[in-house]
Parts: C-alpha cells; sequence; structure tokens
C-alpha cells in the first residue's frame, strides 16, 4: 500500500503570482494575436480594447514578475538555491533527468531520479528551462513591451535597441517563445505520478508524495 | 511660322527649364515686391517660393488689380478674384464642413506659398493648424481616447485623419540630433545642414547614393550603417497624397483598424524627402515594401497591425509550433507506453 505523505510545496504568494501571471499571458497572447492579425482574429471588439487590455494585462504581468522575483530574492531568499542550476545539475543532473523522461519513462523501468521538496523544487531540466524564461525571456519581453508602451518618452532607448522595428520583431519573437513555452509547461504538469497531481499544490500549496 | 515654332520651343524650355514659372507682368511686380526694403515687410513675397505654387501661372494679375499709377498714388491693390472663383468645389466642400465657420481661407492658407503636400514636410502641414490648435490642447485631446497619442500627432499630420482623402504613403524625413548633440532631440534637417553631409553633390545623394533617382532598400541599409555616428536618421508619416477641404472628425479615422489593419492600398508606397534651398521638399520614391522589410528597411517606420513582417511572422509561428513538439511527440509516445508503467505500479 503507498504511504501518502503531504508536504506544503508552493507558498501562497507564489500561488498568487503563478495564477496572475498565467492569466495574464493567455490574455497577452490573444490579445497580441489581435493586435499582430487584426484582420483575421478580433476577440474584443475593437483594435483599441485589444491595445488597452494588453497594456494592462502586461503591466499585471510585470508586476506579478516583480513579486515573484522579491518574494525568492528578499524573503524567502532561495532564489539560487530553487532556480540556478549547481555543476552537478549541469554534469550528471540533466542527463539522468533527460534519459528519464525521455527512455526509462517510457519503459517504465526506472524512477524519477528527482524527489520534489519545498527547498528542491526543480529537476535539473527545469531549473535550466526556467532560468532561461524567468531569467531572459520574460525580463526581455517586459522591457521591449515597456519600451513600446512608451515610444516618445523612451525614444532614447529605442534608438539604443536599434529602431522601433527592432524592439517591435524583438517582442514579437520573445514573445511566442513564451507562448511556446505554455504547452510544453502544461503538458510536463501532467507527468506527476497522476496526470493532477502537479496542478494541485499550484492550487492548495500541498503536494501528496506518493511513497512506493 | 519659324517665328511660331521659335516661340513655341522658347515655351516648352520655360516650362521644362525655366525656374520661375509666372506671368510676365508679375516680373514688374517682383522687381519691387521681393525686397522688404521697398515695400515693408508684409507686402514681400518669396519669388522662389511663389514661383513653384500653381498661382504663379495666374501671376499677381490673376488675383490683383492696381491702378497704372501704382505705387505712386498710394492706393492699395483691390482683389480681382478670390479664392472661390477658381477653387469652387473646395469651397463647397469647406463650407459644408465642420470647420467652415471657424477659418476663411486665408487663415490657414497663403495664397503665395500654397504648395501641395507633396512638396511639403509633415510638420509644415501642421502650421496653419497649429496657428489656433495649441499642440497641448491637441496632444490633451487625443490622449483622451487615442493610445499612443503622442507617436501619432508626431508621426502623422493632422489632415491625414481630419480629411476624407484616403491616399496614403510613407514619407520619410532626415532627422538629425540637435546641434549633433549626444542625446538631444532628433529634429528635422535643413537644405544648408544636408550639404554639410553630403558636400558639393546633390542633397538626395546623402540616401540615393547612385543618384538613380530611387532609393533601393540596400541604399537604405546603408544609409543607417553609415550614418549613425553621424545622428541621423530617417523619421517616417504617413502622409496624404491629396487634399480635399472635408475637414472634420471622420467617423472611421476612430477604428484604429482603418490604418492598423491592411491599412490603405498605397501604404507600400513610400518616399525620402529631402529639403531644399527654398524651404519646400522634393521626393525620391522609395523600392517598393523597403520600409516594410524587417532586417534591412527602415527601423524607424512601424505601423502595428498594417506593417508587420511576413517572415518574422512565420518565423514566431514555427516557435509556437516548436512548443507543440513535446506534448504531441512525448504524449503520443506516453500513450502507446502506457502499459509499461502500469505493470511497474
Amino acid at each position: 500500500m503507498d504511504v501518502q505523505e503531504r508536504i506544503y510545496l508552493t507558498p501562497t504568494p507564489i500561488r498568487i503570482w503563478h495564477w496572475l501571471n498565467a492569466l495574464g499571458i493567455v490574455t497577452l497572447c490573444v490579445t497580441g494575436a489581435q493586435i499582430r492579425f487584426p484582420e483575421y482574429v478580433n476577440i474584443f471588439g475593437t483594435y483599441k480594447a485589444a491595445i488597452r487590455l494588453h497594456h494592462t494585462a502586461g503591466i499585471v504581468v510585470a508586476l506579478s514578475f516583480a513579486l515573484w522575483l522579491f518574494y525568492y530574492v528578499v524573503i524567502a531568499r532561495m532564489m539560487v538555491k530553487l532556480y540556478v542550476p549547481t555543476t552537478k545539475d549541469l554534469t550528471s543532473g540533466v542527463i539522468n533527468q533527460a534519459l528519464y523522461y525521455f527512455f526509462y519513462f517510457f519503459t517504465g523501468t526506472k524512477s524519477n531520479p528527482h524527489e520534489e521538496s519545498p527547498t528542491n523544487k526543480f529537476n535539473p531540466m527545469q531549473k535550466g528551462a526556467y532560468v532561461v524564461v524567468m531569467m531572459i525571456l520574460v525580463p526581455l519581453v517586459i522591457m521591449t513591451g515597456i519600451v513600446l508602451m512608451n515610444l516618445e518618452p523612451l525614444r532614447e532607448v529605442l534608438v539604443l535597441f536599434g529602431g522601433v522595428r527592432v524592439v517591435v520583431g524583438l517582442h514579437f519573437l520573445l514573445a511566442c517563445a513564451l507562448g511556446a513555452f505554455v504547452p510544453t509547461h502544461f503538458y510536463l504538469a501532467t507527468l506527476g505520478h497522476t496526470p493532477f497531481a502537479h496542478f494541485k499544490p499550484m492550487w492548495t500549496g500541498w503536494e501528496d508524495h506518493s511513497d512506493h | 511660322m519659324k517665328t511660331h515654332i521659335l516661340f513655341l520651343a522658347a515655351m516648352l524650355a520655360s516650362l521644362t527649364f525655366g525656374s520661375p514659372v509666372w506671368a510676365m507682368e508679375t516680373d514688374e511686380c517682383m522687381e519691387c515686391h521681393t525686397s522688404a526694403d521697398d515695400v515693408g515687410e508684409g507686402n514681400v513675397i518669396d519669388g522662389a517660393l511663389f514661383a513653384q505654387t500653381s498661382h504663379a501661372e495666374e501671376g499677381c494679375a490673376g488675383c490683383h488689380e492696381v491702378t497704372d499709377e501704382h505705387p505712386d498714388d498710394m492706393q492699395s491693390p483691390t482683389m480681382s478674384a478670390s479664392c472661390e472663383d477658381c477653387h469652387d468645389v473646395i469651397a463647397e466642400t469647406y463650407a459644408a464642413s465642420a470647420h467652415g465657420e471657424n477659418a476663411v481661407c486665408t487663415d490657414c492658407h497663403n495664397a503665395h506659398t500654397a504648395l501641395p503636400p507633396t512638396s511639403l514636410s509633415g510638420l509644415q502641414m501642421n502650421e496653419s493648424c497649429q496657428e489656433c490648435h495649441e499642440s497641448a490642447d491637441v496632444e490633451e485631446s487625443h490622449s483622451r481616447w487615442l493610445p499612443e497619442a503622442d507617436v501619432h500627432i508626431r508621426s502623422v499630420p493632422c489632415i491625414s485623419c481630419h480629411i476624407s482623402s484616403d491616399k496614403f504613403v510613407i514619407t520619410l524625413y532626415v532627422t538629425q540630433r540637435q546641434d549633433n548633440r549626444a542625446y538631444a532631440d532628433y529634429e528635422l534637417v535643413n537644405y544648408q545642414q544636408l550639404q554639410q553631409h553630403v558636400g558639393d553633390q546633390s542633397v538626395t545623394s546623402l540616401v540615393d547614393l547612385d543618384q538613380s533617382g530611387d532609393v533601393s532598400l540596400d541604399e537604405l541599409s546603408s544609409f543607417y550603417s553609415d550614418n549613425d555616428e553621424k545622428g541621423l536618421r530617417l523619421w517616417a508619416m504617413m502622409t496624404p497624397e491629396e487634399v480635399d477641404h472635408n475637414i472634420q472628425t471622420l467617423d472611421n479615422r476612430w477604428d484604429c483598424t482603418y490604418c492598423h489593419a491592411a491599412g490603405p492600398d498605397s501604404m507600400g508606397n513610400s518616399f525620402v524627402a529631402f529639403p531644399t534651398v527654398d524651404g519646400t521638399y522634393q521626393r525620391v520614391p522609395l523600392e517598393k515594401g523597403a520600409t516594410l522589410d524587417a532586417l534591412f528597411g527602415t527601423p524607424d517606420f512601424y505601423m502595428v497591425g498594417s506593417t508587420r513582417s511576413k517572415i518574422l511572422s512565420i518565423v514566431g509561428l514555427l516557435i509556437l509550433l516548436g512548443g507543440l513538439a513535446m506534448p504531441i511527440g512525448h504524449g503520443t509516445l506516453r500513450f502507446l507506453t502506457r502499459k509499461n508503467r502500469r505493470k511497474e505500479h
């Protein structure tokens, strides 16, 4: 018989951030699609409504990112521990984790080499992916978005970037990369010991650990 | 017969090469009316500028009437014609517009300098509007409903939205940092400033390097790579090709997609406008679609929605599809191998 153990995996500020972020990013993707392709997408009635909503969602995501950063860096002081891959992660951890996901998971011959805990939430592959997403993609998409929302006041920054066309292109491609991360993120979340095992702690904070 | 041919040849030559084109009696007027010392500031005409207007063909006598004793009789000239006499359709359209009661023709136009929009910068087009409409008020009233109002006001002359003409082009103007100081604002350069950059060559050679009469994508790209350190950039405006006088706030302009969807058909047409010695502008056509090129077009122009790059859209789509690789690929194998995991449990 399985022994069920409950651990408090996701603190409240992180859950608030996560769902604000999720709602914000979905809104940004849909409004962004209307802004770029107004002939084909018209969900929000008018173009202006899509722009206003895009701006609002962008501000919400930027603020929630700041909340996330503040919580992990200043309050929990766990940013480096949780997110930055260690040397061991990079040398053997990533390979073992990749072997599990792309081989042993299918053969069913080995279990997940990573054991979640509040101080070690992410496996080496997750750490790598989140460092890229949260430390590069999200800040860059926020920065380019802020520049595009304030073209006149931030004209110097615009010139520094190389002009409005360059900033728009960067913002669009970065947004596509983040958009591409959403289905991958959603799918990987179903790879727990049950398909919904990883969804529950993001809502309640608690995860049931199954000890086989 | 020979005299006739010579006369026709002289006429043709004057139409083709002649600089000032005006009726002969106008020369007499210009003897005095180009000098402020002779006639006073209020009565001076800029001859070179006047010659470029279509009014020059009518000459002074087309509108003004003076006595044979002028100016010794100290009588002011009388008007022999009004604007409406020639511009009857425009006058009728204007009178019926929301603006008709607020200003008469001469409040906005000086007949001696009236030029089509194709010979003016976007800023010059706005000058007559700004006589009455303060910039701060314009920005404040537009900010109430228009996203990025400041960018729109800088990039779209008033008449692009407030008249019903619908033929627009993108016009790129050469700008430079004020006094070439680091971080100073960019402003339009005049003919003399531009001349300093090109030496004894034509000012158009700044961008039209081979002087072919049009600007290619390569030349546009070279302009940006060669002139960055000189603080030179191009500033794009959406300018009308024709001006009717139905001045009002047009219903379709409230809808952003009027410009920001496919855009008016001619939006793909663009020009680089260079200042001339008399303060007007001459345009050199830009290779079709050059302003819209994702990588080598002008980095300073982008109209969200309507000038998106097809190449970037395709790259973006591929990135998004890449995001489905894991769920679809891994998910399929996961489904096919589900028995292996069940066995373990």
